[in-house]
């Protein structure tokens, strides 16, 4: 005969324990007793709890009172009862299904030697999936339920009669006889919450009894703490911390001692193992914690001494039969290699499985293209993975004769690509440069952004400046397509769109004049517009985001920082009213680049002109001032590499079209708000002499979406009639025309242009060889009637050193004597070179004669070599190169180290592992998807009823 | 307006209009097209200048800084230095600017160098003449001084037909390694001897050019240096009675060459061509004579084997005509001439093709003083053409003492010659020297000076083609670019 006694514990529960009292209360094996306990609610709890239990049987402790005290309470305080009597503990948030405790007893009485029986757990929220069917723990004292995440009860774990021996069941629905209860001392106080038991299941495992799950018995708990659904009160540290921290003392409390010594070596190593990929996955809270958990055991002795002592007896003979239901220890490698795979594939490389909330997986950003099937079924069915290879094909075909070169890549804007990424970080670096005649400005932070891409390519300039540039199309397009991934549903549109916007008449002409830069802001604007539209729902993450993508792309051309600014401002003032934290997200987002570019920013708003060029070599044959009024308004900029007009009259065409569509006039008007705006400033742009390449393709960018995101119509179109269906296709063929005319025409006519692929190093070798000492060398070369010239420090010039200025004075002088030099006029002019370090004059071949008896009849060079390469002339005795000046520029390095502190503190904020609370709320207590409820401004601690 | 945003056409119609607006501002603001102006490269004064006189001994030196008159140099100071090679000591310092210098310069005299810096080296001109009467050298020879350089072409007969003396020079700081080719009327000659003769700073060497190759009759020689600069001249001695002179540089190989300076007197006239280059040369030949230009009867064209030098015999067709031969080619040339005095004991002289006296010529050796030419001493006359347009230059008088005279203009039709007696003025001591500058908007000019002298036993003649003066320089336009990497 048995007499069960329900006892709830509430504890600013009122959200569940409604359901839980009438779970409790409609059992189908009657309650002989029940007692509440409200841990000093503050939502009501007691007063439920009283309505439903009756005044008497409420006890009402503090706020400050654990579980166990809360049980321990009830249990001193209940009178003895007939026949054998059993406790039911239950959470507030843990509601049993009617018939669990009848199956719970049924299994008693099967197994008499059974002394705790627990129900099986599933989730609050979904309620087929599983939380718990047993839980064990590993030696390192981690959980683990032998679940996966995630895992939907189809009966596949029950055991055989309907109950399975394990270490330990949850307090959640736990039903434990008085009796051994009271023999073990019951739950430990000192583990307040996680943990306490497993803590009580191993001791009553060794003190001879069986813990049984029974999986005929259900029950469904929300895991409130754990998922800090609820405030925790009797501590405050991070539900994480607590669980690590309770998890190592309930191991190293009830271990016997050989074990025990291991298990500490092992929980140091692993621990510190653990906080290291913690902080590699950007999650430096968890590290803390790890750290914090493991200090805050091993750091009181005295309290372990004590709880040891307490499990003394027996804790030897009962633990083989603990061991063998411990978590056998290959399970850790294959957790890791779980983890690594894990990783590969684009998710946190911290598994999240055995933790309480092994639920809360939510999908992120950027797993479409990951997901986890086979590498071949992922290419043979991502749309995006197949437009990337046809574009790369495209690629390949069109810029055959610079992929095949087999010199250096350069031309246009791009100096030839010498040097590795130590070289372009000594040139971000230092302070000053040996270039040109010595320079002391500060290298533009373009150089850093360079030289962090070569240090990703291995350290290779050339290949990642290759990879950035040529492979601009297929980035472009795959960016174009992730990025409207959350934007439009209908993927043609989506392929469309990308195709159409990575085959850009700006795209091919960014190619041809060899603009790295521009390349990169072309791969980086569909991201921008991905981001904005998060920012604009005011995620802050998003912002943060933003902001850093914006600062790259603004360090290569500041216009962009002013586009996206105007944009900005104009989003502000419309959607600023509609949500909370517009304002701020839009804050950080154009606020971030200029922090992080502060000093370079203040030089270009000196000299505004400079906020019109690009990065790289400002040859103004590169443009075109006369590019037509038609060519600006079909998002073509001119200038080498560039379509006949035409190409783009489909995109333009059906964008026109789309603005008929009803339904979506507010996204079709905003698009081409963006677009005319962009045309407008490509119009000044263009007129200013500069190239109009990066506002057309803001432009085209905003037509694109436009029209994309209406483009699910045509779906609809062709389930109409005849009529409308041959208006589908003829729209269809149009906006295809498009992107197919620009790849066939680009393969045809070549990517090249002035980038060429077949470069040699402008320092002779011979020059380079005798400047051991960073002589200098003057490079000359007669170009449409007027003699160019520029000056080698002892090497091949870096993408950067062009923008660096040397002093007036000097570069004045050295102007003269060039002048005089290459008249042939005799006199002190080579002389006045020789003092600036220059031990060298070369002129590429063919030399042009005049400048050849020029050089000749200088008496203070002698000629070296002279073929159709080009000349070298060597300064007649030795040369020695200016010493720098002494003594570093401290406010730089001051800078360098605050950006590099900037730079990481932005990719923290913005990188998904940062904010792990959000993760804690996407599959909170409102069953809607993780998008919609990301975009809500939130903090955490809000959210908890109070 | 609601209406407007609400009509399904109203969106449309409003993009439209913008587009037009966009479309009418950019239209409007195309600029108009910018012809590309031609950069304008700048005269500047030369302002050092360095020469050789190959072998002075027993001539008469003439130096001369012309008068700044066109604001050449800059006003400032300068000298410029006469001394021998090897740690000689000078000879003379000069500082005055217009000034002849002139002297009689003993025999065994080693190779002089003439350097100028600052004012005084605009323009600074250095010639040695020598008169032998008789003897196997008897005969007038003179040359400019030579400025050193990385490549030197002359053109003349070869060692098999005179006693050809090369004299290289180094007065730089650097040493010169000098090779010599050697093209012959066989084609060129394959030798290892011409190769690798490291001249060290301050030396000079001859070389006979028959230990290099004893056989050609003809010939055209490259001197060239893979390092350094060297002043290089020829001397040709035909031997007893038929003359000596040095063989005056030649322009380097281009497709049209213009041998300018040949003298109205009468004698023999034998043009050589060489074409160094890989293929075969069809070269015609037109002569710019006091009434015009044409081509000369049989003697139209020349065809020049690749690598070779070919002679054409123009006595028929130039002698006793003052004038000048323009010679084009479908391949790169080098062309000179051959002339020879009247007289049982003949003189020779050489003149080469040269280049446009642009920013005019000076020559030091003007011709000799007023009290030589009364004497029946040496005439002096300038040959000038005007080949492919009409000129007008200015001649200036630069005598020794005195004022220098004022200048003479002389007016040059399109495609003819003219030959000017030289008159020294009163006062001019034991010399002049000549200043001839085109005036602007000529076209281009060339020419010659001719010395000759009237001997019972034959003419005595030298020819120096006019150089270009080193007086100005262009400066090029230049600009600090860092694309200039890129080709």
């Amino acid at each position: 005969m048995h007499s069960v006694t329900a006892i709830v514990v509430a504890h600013d529960g009122a959200r569940w324990l409604k359901e839980t009292l009438d779970a409790v209360l409609r059992q189908s094996r009657p309650l002989d007793r029940v007692a509440g306990v409200d841990n000093g609610s503050r939502d009501g709890s007691g007063r439920l709890l009283a309505e439903a239990f009756g005044q008497g049987s409420v006890l009402s402790l503090p706020r400050s009172a654990g579980f166990g005290e809360a049980v321990h309470e009830v249990v001193r305080r209940l009178p003895r009862a007939q026949g054998q009597e059993w406790l039911w503990l239950l959470h507030d948030d843990c509601a049993p299904d009617p018939h669990a405790l009848s199956a719970l007893l049924r299994a008693a009485d099967e197994n008499p030697k059974a002394a705790i029986l627990g129900p099986k757990l599933r989730d609050w929220l979904d309620r087929r999936v599983l939380l718990e069917i047993g839980v064990t723990v590993g030696r390192s004292g981690r959980r683990d339920t032998g679940l996966e995440p995630r895992e939907y009860d189809q009966g596949q774990h029950d055991g055989p009669h309907g109950v399975v021996d394990v270490l330990s069941v949850s307090t959640a629905g736990m039903l434990i006889r008085r009796d051994v209860w009271e023999e073990l001392a019951g739950l430990d106080p000192v583990l307040p919450l996680f943990r306490d038991d497993l803590d009580l299941c191993w001791r009553a495992r060794i003190a001879g009894h069986r813990v049984l799950n029974v999986t005929t018995a259900v029950a469904w708990h929300a895991e409130a703490a754990s998922r800090r659904r609820r405030r925790i009160a009797v501590s405050d540290d991070h539900p994480r911390r607590l669980d690590r921290r309770n998890g190592l003392f309930v191991i190293i409390a009830n271990l016997p001692f050989l074990a025990l010594v291991r298990s500490i070596f092992r929980n140091i190593a692993g621990s510190l193992a653990r906080t290291v990929l913690f902080l590699l996955a950007k999650q430096p809270a968890n590290a803390l914690d790890e750290l914090a958990a493991l200090g805050s055991v091993l750091g009181r002795p005295g309290r372990l001494i004590k709880a040891r002592r307490a499990r003394k007896k027996g804790r030897k003979q009962g633990y083989p039969a603990v061991a063998r239901l411990l978590t056998p220890p290959g399970a850790t490698w294959r957790r890791l290699a779980d983890m690594v795979q894990r990783y590969l594939a684009g998710e946190g490389p911290v598994d999240s499985a055995g933790r309480h909330h092994a639920a809360g997986a939510a999908e992120d950003d950027g797993d479409e293209l990951l997901t986890d099937s086979g590498l071949f079924q992922r290419i043979t069915s991502s749309p995006g993975v197949l437009l990337f290879l046809l574009l790369a094909g495209i690629t390949v075909a069109a810029a055959w004769p610079l992929l095949t070169g087999g010199g250096l890549l350069g031309g246009g804007a791009l100096v030839p690509v010498t040097g590795g990424a130590s070289d372009l970080w000594r040139l971000y670096t230092e302070n000053h440069h040996v270039a040109g005649l010595g320079s002391d400005t500060w290298a533009p932070p373009y150089v850093a952004v360079i030289a962090a891409l070569s240090t990703l390519f291995f350290g290779n300039t050339a290949l990642a400046v290759s990879v950035l540039l040529l492979g601009c199309v297929p980035l472009a397009g795959l960016s174009a397509y992730v990025a409207t991934r959350r934007m439009i549903s209908y993927t043609p549109a989506r392929v469309w769109l990308a195709a159409t916007y990575a085959l850009l008449p700006v795209a091919t002409g960014v190619i041809a004049t060899g603009r790295v830069g521009t390349a990169l802001i072309l791969i980086l604007i569909p991201g921008y517009v991905a981001l904005a539209t998060r920012v604009v729902a005011g995620s802050r993450r998003a912002a943060w985001g933003f902001g850093l993508l914006l600062a790259v792309g603004a360090a290569f051309d500041p216009l962009v920082y002013v586009m996206v600014a105007i944009l900005g401002g104009l989003a502000a003032v419309s959607f600023g009213g509609i949500r909370r934290g517009v304002g701020l997200s839009l804050g950080i987002g154009l606020g971030t680049p200029i922090v992080l570019l502060f000093p370079w920013l203040v030089e270009i708003v000196r000299e505004p002109r400079r906020i019109l060029l690009e990065s790289g070599l400002a040859d103004p044959a590169l443009a075109d001032p006369r590019v037509s009024a038609e060519a600006l308004l079909m998002f073509n900029p001119g200038g080498p590499g560039t379509p006949p007009v035409w190409v783009t009259g489909g995109l333009v065409a059906v964008a026109l079209g789309a603005l008929l569509l009803r339904r979506h006039q507010t996204v079709v008007a905003i698009g081409w708000g963006v677009t005319l705006f962009g045309v407008l400033l490509a119009v000044v742009v263009g007129r200013l002499g500069e190239w109009p390449g990066v506002p057309l393709a803001f432009a085209a960018t905003g037509l694109l979406v436009a029209t994309a995101l209406t483009a699910h119509r045509i779906a609809e179109f062709r389930a109409a009639g005849v009529m409308r269906r041959l208006g589908a296709l003829l729209i269809v063929v149009v906006a295809f025309a498009t992107p197919l005319a620009a790849a066939g025409l680009w393969i045809a006519g070549g990517a090249g242009g002035p980038l060429r692929g077949d470069l040699r190093d402008p320092l002779p070798p011979l020059a380079a060889a005798f400047s051991p000492r960073g002589e200098r060398t003057l490079l000359m070369r007669p170009e449409g009637g007027r003699l160019t010239y520029t000056i080698l420090p002892g090497r091949a010039p870096l993408i950067g050193e062009s923008d660096l200025r040397s002093p007036e004075a000097d570069t004045a002088r050295v102007g003269a004597a060039v002048a005089g030099l290459a008249s042939g006029r005799g006199g002190d002019d080579v002389r006045t070179l020789a003092a600036y370090g220059i031990q060298f004059v070369t002129a590429p071949g063919p030399v042009e004669i005049s400048l050849q008896r020029a050089l000749d009849s200088e008496p203070a060079l002698a000629r070296m070599s002279l073929s159709e390469v080009g000349g070298l002339w060597r300064v007649v005795g030795t040369v020695t190169v200016p010493r720098p000046p002494a003594g570093g520029d401290g406010w730089h390095r001051t800078w360098l180290w605050a950006q590099a502190a900037l730079v990481a503190l932005v990719l923290l904020l913005a990188s998904p592992g940062a904010r792990t609370a959000e993760q804690y709320d996407d599959h909170g207590d409102a069953p809607e998807p993780a998008r919609t409820s990301r975009r809500r401004p939130r903090n955490p601690e809000e959210r908890v009823p109070a | 307006m609601k209406g407007l945003i609400e009509n399904r056409f109203g969106l449309l119609a409003l993009v439209l209009v913008v587009l037009g607006a966009l479309y009418g501002v950019a239209f409007v603001s195309r600029p108009a097209p910018v012809p590309p102006k031609a950069a304008q490269k700048v005269k500047t004064a030369v302002e050092s200048v360095s020469m050789v006189c190959p072998d002075p001994g027993g001539g008469r030196l003439s130096v001369i800084t012309p008068p700044a008159d066109q604001g050449a140099g800059n006003g400032g100071s300068g000298a410029a230095t006469v001394e021998q090679m090897k740690g000689g000591k000078p000879l003379a310092t000069l500082d005055k600017v217009g000034a002849l210098w002139r002297r009689d310069v003993p025999l065994r005299t080693r190779p002089v160098t003439v350097a100028g810096m600052g004012a005084a080296a605009a323009g600074l001109e250095a010639a040695q003449t020598t008169r032998v009467t008789s003897g196997a050298l008897r005969g007038l020879s003179g040359v400019r001084c030579v400025e050193p350089g990385a490549e030197a072409w002359f053109i003349g007969p070869g060692p098999a037909a005179a006693d050809i003396t090369l004299h290289l020079a180094n007065s730089d700081e650097a040493a010169a390694d000098v090779a010599v080719m050697i093209y012959a009327g066989e084609g060129p000659v394959l030798s290892d001897r011409g190769n690798g003769m490291v001249i060290k700073p301050g030396e000079y060497r001859e070389v006979k050019l028959r230990d290099l190759a004893p056989s050609p009759l003809v010939m055209a020689v490259q001197v060239t240096t893979s390092g350094g600069r060297v002043a290089a001249a020829v001397r040709a001695s035909l031997g007893e009675g038929r003359g000596v002179d040095w063989l005056p540089a030649a322009a380097p190989p281009s497709t049209r060459v213009v041998v300018p300076g040949i003298p109205g007197s009468a004698g023999q006239r034998e043009l050589y061509v060489a074409a160094p280059g890989e293929q075969d040369a069809v070269v015609q030949v037109k002569a710019v004579l006091k009434d015009g230009s044409y081509a000369l009867k049989n003697k139209e064209t020349v065809e020049v084997p690749a690598g070779s030098t070919t002679t054409l015999d123009l006595t028929t067709g130039v002698g006793g005509q003052a004038g000048a031969l323009v010679l084009t080619a479908d391949q790169p040339i080098v062309a000179g001439m051959r002339m020879t005095g009247t007289g049982s004991r003949q003189d020779v002289a050489f003149t080469a093709g040269a280049a446009p006296i642009d920013l005019g010529s000076v020559v030091a050796d003007g011709g000799p003083g007023a009290k030589s030419a009364k004497a029946g001493g040496q005439q002096s006359r300038l040959v000038l053409s005007a080949p492919f347009g009409a000129a007008t230059v200015r001649i200036r008088i630069l005598p020794q003492n005195g004022a220098p005279a004022a200048p003479v203009e002389v007016a040059l039709p399109a495609a003819r010659s003219k030959e000017i007696k030289l008159k020294p003025p009163a006062g001019s001591g034991s010399g002049f020297a000549v200043h001839v500058t085109p005036v602007a908007g000529s076209g281009p000019v060339y020419g010659g000076r001719v010395l000759s002298e009237d001997t019972p036993e034959g003419v005595l003649l030298t020819v120096q083609p006019l150089a270009q003066a080193r007086t100005w320089a262009l400066v090029p336009v230049t600009a600090e670019w860092p694309g200039a990497v890129l080709p």
